[in-house]
């Protein structure tokens, strides 16, 4: 760092300083308001809240026009630990810690740290929340498993046993023969070099596929399998009505073909896959 | 195997139009927990664990769809298209990575 960026560095740390500074009298000068007036609840005073409130938004408001960033909201820090040290050690050291004064703290803390507190909240109560209901879902399941044991006859006879990896195995191979069988050209680009053909027009094939819930509450992975089969499969079917329409029309092929999936139905249950593309006739 | 967007391949003369070649993948809603255990990621503005997933996607389906294209005997595949949809709604967050492309011969 040269002696020019040093003198900018130092001009940016007072520039810096003179916002906290300036942040810190506008929570006081609040603080004094809130303790001249006495707005305050159960004997407790709001100024504690809205000090520290302050001071940040003054700081902010005037780092931003000097500097053009935020210097971390330092003055509501400085406020916390001044109005803390004055209502609760000098004026009232018999107000304890309850609900208001967490609170507060909580909501001052975020002002001055928002990374850190935004991390406690997220990662640290999140992960707490998330495995007390994860712990209450499997209590409830074991309660309502052995329930259901009380309420049937067990099944003595022989089980058959469902293979649905034989279901859903997706024979690409097969596929892309199929498709590429057809005495038809699907063509991706826009165009075909060293080919004429004319153009017989636009045209679109769809195809809705239900999408199958039955497996989701077994075998949540197996289901998702069975999905992507389905997809392939309906798309395969879509794409050969593509081409069935495009003959049908005396077409031999589509250019700029496009293949899309899209939610439909009132809660998104099915899947529109849809192919379309300009129809051409390859000489 | 050559891998393009465009209609052509720059000095390469186009021999043969080997057909369509497609791949997908299908991203699990399983992944969503995993992800739950990186949320720290999400703090950070990037969820490095979900970029993972969804690379590892859409490379299936690059290897799907070039799988086909070599048994087609091509050596290239033109007009590139990759596409992510999510396939929400009841059946929980599912993301479908499709990749397509025309299968070419050129010389």
């Amino acid at each position: 760092m040269d002696s020019k960026d040093k003198e900018l560095d130092k001009k940016e740390k007072r520039k810096a300083i003179l916002c906290v500074s300036f942040g810190t009298a506008v929570g006081l000068v609040v603080y004094g308001i809130f303790l001249y007036f006495k707005i305050a609840i159960f004997g407790w005073n709001l100024g504690l809240i809205f000090a520290p409130l302050a001071a940040g938004y003054a700081e902010t408001i005037l780092a931003d026009r000097l500097i053009g960033q935020n210097v971390g909201a330092i003055s509501a820090f400085i406020l916390f630990i001044d109005t803390t040290f004055y209502s609760f050690i000098l004026k009232n050291p018999t107000l304890g810690f309850n609900l208001i004064t967490a609170g507060s703290i909580f909501v001052i803390l975020q002002a001055a740290f928002p990374t850190l507190i935004n991390y406690i909240i997220l990662v640290v109560i999140g992960g707490i929340i998330a495995n007390f209901i994860n712990t209450l879902k499997k209590y409830w399941r074991q309660i309502r498993s052995a329930l259901r044991k009380q309420q049937y006859v067990k099944w003595d006879g022989p089980t058959v046993e469902i293979d649905i990896d034989s279901i859903v195995k997706f024979n690409e191979d097969e596929s892309n023969e199929r498709l590429n069988n057809l005495d038809f050209y699907f063509i991706t680009s826009t165009d075909m070099v060293n080919k004429t053909y004319n153009i017989v027009g636009l045209y679109q094939a769809e195809i809705i596929l239900e999408k199958d819930t039955s497996l989701i509450e077994l075998e949540p992975e197996k289901a998702e399998i069975k999905q992507l089969y389905n997809l392939k499969k309906e798309k395969d079917n879509c794409l050969i009505q593509l081409a069935k329409t495009i003959k049908s029309n005396g077409g031999n092929g589509v250019l700029n073909l496009s293949i899309n999936y899209n939610l439909v139905g009132l809660k998104g249950d099915n899947i529109q896959i849809t192919a379309k593309g300009m129809g051409i006739n390859i000489e | 195997m050559i891998l393009t967007s465009s209609n052509t391949l720059e000095n390469k003369e186009v021999i043969e139009y080997m057909g369509l070649v497609t791949g997908e993948a299908l991203i699990g809603s399983n992944i969503y927990k995993d992800l739950f255990s990186g949320v720290r990621d999400v703090v950070g503005g990037r969820t490095t664990r979900y970029e993972e997933e969804i690379q590892k996607a859409r490379d299936i389906s690059l290897n799907s769809m070039i799988e086909k294209a070599e048994n087609l005997g091509a050596n290239a595949i033109i007009g590139l298209k990759i596409s992510y949809d999510n396939l929400g709604g009841t059946m929980g967050n599912t993301i479908l990575v499709t990749a397509y492309g025309t299968a070419i011969k050129f010389e």
